[in-house]
C-alpha cells in the first residue's frame, strides 16, 4: 500500500484512489465544489487544487491518482507522494478561485435558503478574500423552473455541473444539460422535458450553493433554526437513510442521508415529500370511543378499562375469536410486542392476518439506486415476529363465532375496499390503533392513540434484512402512547402480567433475546448505519412460534 | 416562435450512410445537425428531437450540444447570411467598418435578421482567412479583402 | 537568406496540385507504396522518431514519441484523428494544404495509421471551412477509388476507413480533448487529463491528434529519410514549416521556410514589409495565442520551438499577425480579450469568469474609465486564469486545457509592453472627467 504524506500526517492508502479521497477519508479538509464522490469527475471548479512534490504545477485533488514508486524513487526516501495542501501557493489559489465565482454572485445570503449550509458561504468565510475588486455590472438573470420541485436561481449557481452529471449518471433521465458556452452558459432544461423525475430532489441537496432550490421548502425557514435528526425513511421497503429537519415540532425538509449498504447519496421524492401526507391527514389527538354514531375522547385508563371489559371475557373460556391485525407500517418492537400479546395471552384463542401488502410499481435505476414495490418500510419484521400470520384471514376466520379485533392501523396509506370494511364492520368490538381518522379507524369502536411515524422510534428490517434505527424526528405529543407501550398495557390489562418496559430500548433487549437473529441489534450496537440481521435462525413459522413461547 | 411541429429528413440514404461511419451513434451527432440545419435553414425543436432519437439521446443532451456550436441556429436566418470576422486581422484591416455599414444599411444588429428576411447579420470570430483580410462569409462561402463597395454589389449579384 | 525549396508548398501553384492524379504526377503516395513494400510499423515510427518531427499544430510533441504513448497490450482500437480544425487567429496554413494537396496530408494519415495499427480515422474539419470540406470529400473519394483507402490498400493487407467529419464553430474543438468530446457528439468541453487520449481518447479508446501539417510532413520523411528531414531547419526543430504572415504587411500569406528562420526575414523580405513603409510596432509570433513581441525584441530571433519560448513567447501555430506604429494596442488587446471571452467553453472557472472580467476592464479603459489600478489588476487576472508564467520551468497553468494560458500570455504581454499605451488611456479618462 502506498505511504503519502498530507501536510504533516502520513497516511496509508488504497492504491488508485485519489488525494482527494484520501485527504476526505482522513478529514483533512480540501475544499471542492464539482467533485462529488458519486459523481464522474470532471475537474472544473479547480478548488480543489494542490502542491504536489515534483509537480511543476498545482494539481487538482480529485483527479490525481496515488501509485506506488519504485523504492530508488520514494520522496524523502519513504513516501510515494507529499502533498501540500496549506502552502502559500495553495491558499492564494482558492482565494482566486473564490473571487472568479464571486464575481457575479448576487451575495444575497440573507435570503437564501441555503445560507448556513453553503459551501460558497463557508469557503469564501476561510478561504476567501475580505473584499471585492469587481468594479463591473453584474451578470443577472431571472430564475427559472427546472420541473414541478426545483428552481434555479442562475445567479448563484456556480457551474459546477453536479446537478447535470445527476440526471446523466444517476437518475439516468437525462433532463438537465448546460445551454450555451461560456460565461453565458447556465444550466436549462429542454423545452417541455423539465425536471421531473423519481430522484429529481436530489439535486437539491447535490448543489453545493443556493442555486437549486425546493419549491416546498423556499423561504420557510432558516437552516440554523432547523433540528436535524438522522433517520430512516418509511415510504418503502428500502428505508432510505434521511435527515429529517424540523423546528418546534414541525418538520420542513427531508435530505438523503449517506449510507452505503441501502440508499448510497440518495432518496426519491415519494420519500422527500412524504411527510406532508401525515400533515395534511386528519389527527386523532386522544383516544376515542365510539358514541352516538360519532366519536367522543376517553381517558387512557377509561380505554383500558374499555379493553379489559372486553376482551378479558375471552380468557375466561367463553367460545371467543381473537383477531389481531398486524400491520407491517410498525416498528419491529411493536409488531414483537403485537405477536406476545396474541399468541402468549390469547393463545390459540386467536389468529393475526394483515391486511393486503400496499404495492405500487417497483422502480430501478441503472445507478443501482431502488424503489421497492413494496410501499411499507417493515414486511420482513411483520414476518419475523408474526410468523403464524394468516394470509386468507378473511375466510379463516369462522363464521358466527363472536370475534374481537386488535388492528394495528397501516395509517393513511390504507384504503379498505368493501370486503374488508364489511369484515371489521362485523366485528362484535374493534380496537384501532392509529394517529390519523384513517377509513379502518373510522369504523373503530375505540381508537387507541399512537404516533405517527415521524414520531415512532425502534428498529425496522428492510427488505434486503437490514435492521435500521427509526429515529423519532418530532416528539409525542400530549396523549399519545408509544405503539409498544399501549400493547404493553394491552398485555397487562388482559393478561395479568406486570411487564414494565420503560423505554423501547428495553423491549428491544427482550426481542433480542427471544428471537436470535435481533440479538445485539440495540441502538447502541446498530447505530444510525444499522446492521444486519443475524441469520441464526431462519424464520419458518414453527421455529418462530417456539421463539415466542 | 413558430415551429415545425414535426420533422423528416428528406434523405434517409444521407442519414443512413452517416450513421454507419461511426463506431457509436452519437458520434453522428454534429454530421446529422448539419443535414437537418441543411434541410430547413436552422434547427427546429422537431429536428433536435429526431436526431436525438436518432443517436438515441435524451433531447436535453442534444441541445446540450447544439448550443454549444455557434454554426447552429436554433432560429430562422436572413436568406443571406452575413458573417463578418472581427478577429484582430480582419479587425486591423477594417472588419469594423463593415460591420457598421450592414449594421446601419439594413438596420440590423449583431444577431439580427431583416426585417424583410434577406439579410442576417453576425460578427464572428476568426475564420481562417487572415492573408486576405478583411474577410466575410455569406452563406457558405467566403469573400475576401472586402470593403464596404464590393459587398454591395455581392449582395446583388446574390 | 540560404536557398530552400519548398516542400510541402511546392507544388500548390499546379492548377491540378489537389487532385489524385495532380498530386501522383508530382511523386504522389510514392512515400505509401514504399513503406507497405519496405517497412514495418514499428520501422516507420522509428524514422519518424529519427526525424525529430514535433507537432505543428502549437504545443509541438514530438509525434513519434506520441505515437509511442500507445498501450500495446490494448485490445481496444486505435483511432487517428486529423486535427483540421485551425481556427487560432493569423492561422491559415492547414486550409491552404487542405485546398492545395489535401491528398499529401490523406497519406500522412494512412502512414500515421498503419504505424499505430489504425483502421478508422477522421479528419475533424473545421465547421466554416466549406469549400475545403467539399474538395476533402473529392480527395477522400479519389483515394477509395483507386484503393489508396479502404480494404488491402494497394494490395498491402492493411485496411482503413477515413471519416471526414465537420466541426460547428468552436475554437475549443481545436485543443485534442475537446476534440474529442466533439467527435463524440457532446460539447466541446475538453476532459481532464490523465488518462491522456493515447490511452483513453475517442470512445474511450486510444488515440492519436495529428495536425495537418503534421501529417503532411509525414510522406515526405518516408521518401527521403530521417536524416534528410533533419537536415533541415536546426537542432532545436527540423523539417520545413508553414508561416502565416497578416496584418499590416504588403505580403500576406502562407510561406514555407525551414523552422528556425529568422522572423525579421519572415516579415520584412516574405512578407514585404509593412504597409505604406510603415514602421513595425510588434508582432505576435504564433497566433493570438503567444505572447506579443515588441519591434525592438525581435532582431535575430529565430522561428523555431525553443528560440522562441526562450523569448518568453511561442511558436504555436507559426501564426505571424503584425502591428504597425498606428496600430492602437489598447483596442488590439480588448479585440483579443473579446476573442478569448467569447470562445471560452465556460468549463472551468478562472476561465469562464476571468475572460469576461478582463474584457470588462479593457472596455472600461478603451472608454476612457479606467484607473492604473486596473491595470494592475490585469496583471493579477491574468496571472490566475493562466497562471504564474515562468519559462524556466514551464507553464503554470491552471485551468484543465491550455486555453487558460492561451488568454493569458499575449493579454499580460500587451499591459507589460505597452504600459504606456494603457496609462494614456486611463490618463485620457481623467482629463475627460
Amino acid at each position: 500500500m502506498p505511504l503519502i504524506k498530507i501536510d504533516d500526517k502520513e497516511i496509508e492508502v488504497e492504491k488508485g484512489i485519489t488525494v482527494l479521497q484520501a485527504a476526505i477519508d482522513e478529514r483533512i479538509e480540501i475544499p471542492y465544489y464539482c467533485y462529488h464522490p458519486a459523481l464522474s469527475i470532471v475537474g472544473s471548479c479547480r478548488m480543489c487544487l494542490v502542491e504536489i512534490e515534483g509537480m511543476p504545477k498545482l494539481q487538482v485533488s480529485c483527479n490525481t491518482t496515488i501509485g506506488e514508486l519504485p523504492p530508488e524513487r520514494k520522496k524523502d526516501g519513504k513516501y510515494d507522494m507529499i502533498v501540500r495542501t496549506q502552502t502559500e501557493i495553495v491558499k492564494r489559489e482558492r482565494e482566486n478561485v473564490l473571487e472568479f465565482l464571486l464575481l457575479n454572485h448576487p451575495l444575497d445570503c440573507p435570503v437564501c435558503d441555503q445560507a448556513g449550509e453553503c459551501y460558497l458561504q463557508d469557503y469564501s468565510y476561510k478561504y476567501g478574500r475580505a473584499h471585492s475588486r469587481f468594479l463591473e455590472e453584474k451578470r443577472v438573470r431571472k430564475n427559472e423552473y427546472l420541473g414541478s420541485n426545483v428552481i434555479i436561481n442562475h445567479n448563484r449557481c456556480i457551474m459546477c455541473t453536479r446537478c447535470v452529471r445527476f440526471t446523466r449518471e444517476i437518475s439516468g433521465t437525462n433532463e438537465l444539460f448546460v445551454q450555451a458556452r461560456g460565461d453565458v452558459s447556465k444550466i436549462s432544461i429542454f423545452e417541455d422535458k423539465s425536471l421531473d423525475n423519481m430522484l429529481a430532489g436530489n439535486v437539491i441537496d447535490i448543489c453545493p450553493v443556493g442555486a437549486l432550490l425546493s419549491t416546498d421548502y423556499i423561504h420557510k425557514n432558516r437552516f440554523w433554526n432547523l433540528e436535524a435528526k438522522k433517520s430512516i425513511c418509511t415510504d418503502c421497503s428500502v428505508g432510505c437513510n434521511i435527515l429529517v429537519y424540523s423546528q418546534n415540532n414541525r418538520i420542513y425538509r427531508l435530505n438523503a442521508r449517506e449510507n452505503h449498504n441501502v440508499n448510497g447519496y440518495f432518496i426519491c421524492d415519494i420519500g422527500r415529500y412524504g411527510f406532508h401526507r401525515y400533515e395534511d391527514a386528519e389527527k386523532v389527538t386522544s383516544p376515542l370511543i365510539r358514541s352516538d354514531g360519532g366519536f367522543k375522547p376517553i381517558s387512557w385508563e377509561g380505554a383500558l378499562k374499555e379493553i379489559y371489559e372486553q376482551f378479558s371475557m375471552s380468557m375466561s373460556g367463553e367460545k371467543q375469536q381473537i383477531v389481531g391485525i398486524a400491520s407491517p407500517f410498525h416498528t419491529n418492537e411493536s409488531l414483537f410486542m403485537f405477536g406476545r400479546l396474541m399468541n402468549n395471552i390469547f393463545k390459540d384463542k386467536s389468529i393475526i392476518g394483515k391486511l393486503p401488502f400496499i404495492e405500487d410499481y417497483e422502480i430501478h435505476f441503472d445507478s443501482g439506486f431502488r424503489i421497492s414495490k413494496d410501499r411499507s418500510p417493515n414486511r420482513k419484521g411483520l414476518l419475523d415476529f408474526c410468523p403464524n400470520l394468516e394470509d386468507e384471514i378473511l375466510q379463516k376466520v369462522k363464521a358466527g363465532e363472536v370475534r374481537l379485533c386488535y388492528a394495528l392501523d397501516d395509517g393513511v396509506d390504507r384504503k379498505l375496499d368493501e370486503e374488508w370494511e364489511s369484515f371489521f364492520k362485523s366485528q362484535r368490538f374493534l380496537v384501532v390503533q392509529t394517529y390519523a381518522m384513517t377509513p379502518l379507524a373510522k369504523l373503530a369502536h375505540l381508537i387507541l392513540l399512537g404516533p405517527s411515524p415521524m414520531e415512532r422510534e425502534g428498529t425496522m428490517t428492510n427488505d434486503q434484512g437490514r435492521i435500521q434505527w427509526l429515529n423519532p424526528s418530532v416528539s409525542l405529543t400530549n396523549k399519545t402512547r408509544p405503539d409498544w407501550e399501549i400493547i404493553m398495557e394491552f398485555m397487562n390489562t388482559v393478561g395479568k402480567r406486570e411487564l414494565k418496559y420503560t423505554s423501547v430500548n428495553e423491549v428491544n433487549l427482550e426481542m433480542g433475546e427471544r428471537f436470535p437473529d435481533y440479538r445485539g441489534r440495540t441502538f447502541f450496537k446498530i447505530g444510525y448505519q444499522g446492521l444486519p440481521k443475524k441469520n441464526i435462525t431462519t424464520s419458518r413459522p414453527s421455529e418462530g412460534r417456539q421463539a415466542i413461547q | 416562435m413558430a415551429q415545425n411541429r414535426t420533422f423528416k429528413f428528406t434523405n434517409p440514404q444521407r442519414v443512413e450512410k452517416i450513421l454507419s461511419q461511426y463506431p457509436d451513434k452519437r458520434s453522428a451527432t454534429l454530421p446529422l445537425l448539419h443535414l437537418a440545419q441543411e434541410q430547413e435553414g436552422y434547427l427546429t425543436s422537431a429536428a433536435i428531437e429526431a436526431v436525438a432519437e436518432l443517436v438515441e439521446i435524451h433531447p436535453g443532451e442534444m441541445m446540450d450540444t447544439v448550443s454549444f456550436y455557434t454554426m447552429f441556429y436554433t432560429k430562422p436566418m436572413g436568406k443571406n447570411h452575413v458573417q463578418v470576422c472581427q478577429t484582430l486581422s480582419c479587425s486591423l484591416n477594417g472588419a469594423d467598418s463593415l460591420v457598421d455599414h450592414i449594421s446601419e444599411k439594413y438596420k440590423i444588429a449583431h444577431g439580427d435578421v431583416s426585417q424583410d428576411g434577406k439579410i442576417s447579420l453576425v460578427k464572428v470570430e476568426c475564420l481562417g482567412s487572415c492573408d486576405t483580410a478583411p474577410v466575410i462569409r455569406i452563406n457558405d462561402s467566403n469573400y475576401e479583402s472586402m470593403t464596404v463597395e464590393k459587398f454591395d454589389k455581392i449582395v446583388e449579384s446574390i | 537568406m540560404a536557398s530552400f525549396e519548398p516542400i510541402l508548398t511546392r507544388h500548390i501553384h499546379r492548377e491540378d496540385s489537389h487532385t489524385l492524379s495532380g498530386y501522383k504526377n508530382v511523386g504522389g503516395y510514392k512515400a505509401l507504396e514504399k513503406m507497405f513494400k519496405t517497412m514495418a510499423p514499428d520501422e516507420v515510427i522509428e524514422e519518424v522518431n529519427a526525424s525529430n518531427l514535433r507537432g505543428r499544430g502549437g504545443a509541438g510533441f514530438p509525434t513519434g514519441v506520441k505515437w509511442g504513448f500507445i498501450p500495446k497490450d490494448s485490445h481496444k482500437p486505435t483511432y487517428l484523428i486529423c486535427n483540421a480544425d485551425e481556427s487560432e487567429p493569423g492561422t491559415f496554413k492547414d486550409r491552404l494544404l487542405l485546398n492545395k494537396t489535401p491528398h499529401m496530408m490523406l497519406e500522412g494519415m494512412i502512414i500515421s495509421s498503419y504505424a499505430i495499427d489504425c483502421h478508422l480515422a477522421f479528419i475533424y474539419i473545421r465547421g466554416e471551412f466549406y469549400q475545403e470540406h467539399k474538395i476533402l470529400e473529392k480527395a477522400v473519394e479519389e483515394a477509395y477509388a483507386t484503393n489508396l483507402l479502404g480494404n488491402d490498400i494497394l494490395g498491402s493487407g492493411f485496411d482503413l476507413e477515413v471519416v471526414i467529419h465537420r466541426g460547428a464553430g468552436a475554437y475549443i474543438c481545436g485543443e485534442e480533448m475537446g476534440l474529442i468530446e466533439s467527435l463524440e457528439g457532446k460539447r466541446g468541453w475538453p476532459r481532464i487529463k490523465p488518462p491522456f487520449p493515447a490511452i483513453e481518447g475517442y470512445l474511450r479508446c486510444p488515440t492519436i491528434v495529428s495536425n495537418v501539417e503534421t501529417l503532411a510532413c509525414l510522406p515526405h520523411i518516408l521518401n527521403r529519410g530521417a536524416d534528410w528531414f533533419k537536415s533541415i531547419g536546426s537542432e532545436k526543430g527540423s523539417g520545413p514549416k508553414l508561416y502565416c504572415i497578416s496584418g499590416r504587411v504588403n505580403n500576406p500569406g502562407v510561406y514555407e521556410e525551414p523552422l528556425g528562420i529568422l522572423l525579421t526575414d519572415l516579415i520584412f523580405k516574405r512578407g514585404g514589409g509593412l504597409i505604406d513603409g510603415r514602421e513595425l510596432k510588434a508582432v505576435f509570433p504564433g497566433g493570438s495565442s503567444s505572447a506579443i513581441l515588441r519591434a525592438d525584441e525581435i532582431d535575430g530571433l529565430r522561428m523555431d520551438f525553443d528560440s522562441l519560448s526562450a523569448a518568453k513567447t511561442m511558436l504555436g501555430s507559426a501564426g505571424i499577425i503584425v502591428m504597425d506604429e498606428t496600430v492602437d494596442m489598447v483596442s488590439v488587446c480588448l479585440n483579443i480579450a473579446r476573442f478569448y471571452a467569447h470562445e471560452s467553453c465556460g468549463q472551468c472557472t478562472p476561465c469562464r469568469e476571468g475572460t469576461t472580467w478582463l474584457v470588462k476592464i479593457l472596455n472600461r479603459i478603451y472608454q476612457g474609465n479606467g484607473s492604473l489600478n486596473d491595470i494592475d489588476m490585469i496583471f493579477e487576472i491574468t496571472d490566475n486564469i493562466g497562471g504564474l508564467i515562468d519559462f524556466s520551468k514551464g507553464s503554470f497553468g491552471k485551468t484543465i486545457c491550455p486555453f487558460g494560458e492561451a488568454v493569458a500570455w499575449p493579454i499580460r504581454s500587451f499591459v507589460e509592453k505597452f504600459k504606456d499605451e494603457f496609462i494614456a488611456y486611463v490618463a485620457k479618462g481623467v482629463e475627460v472627467s
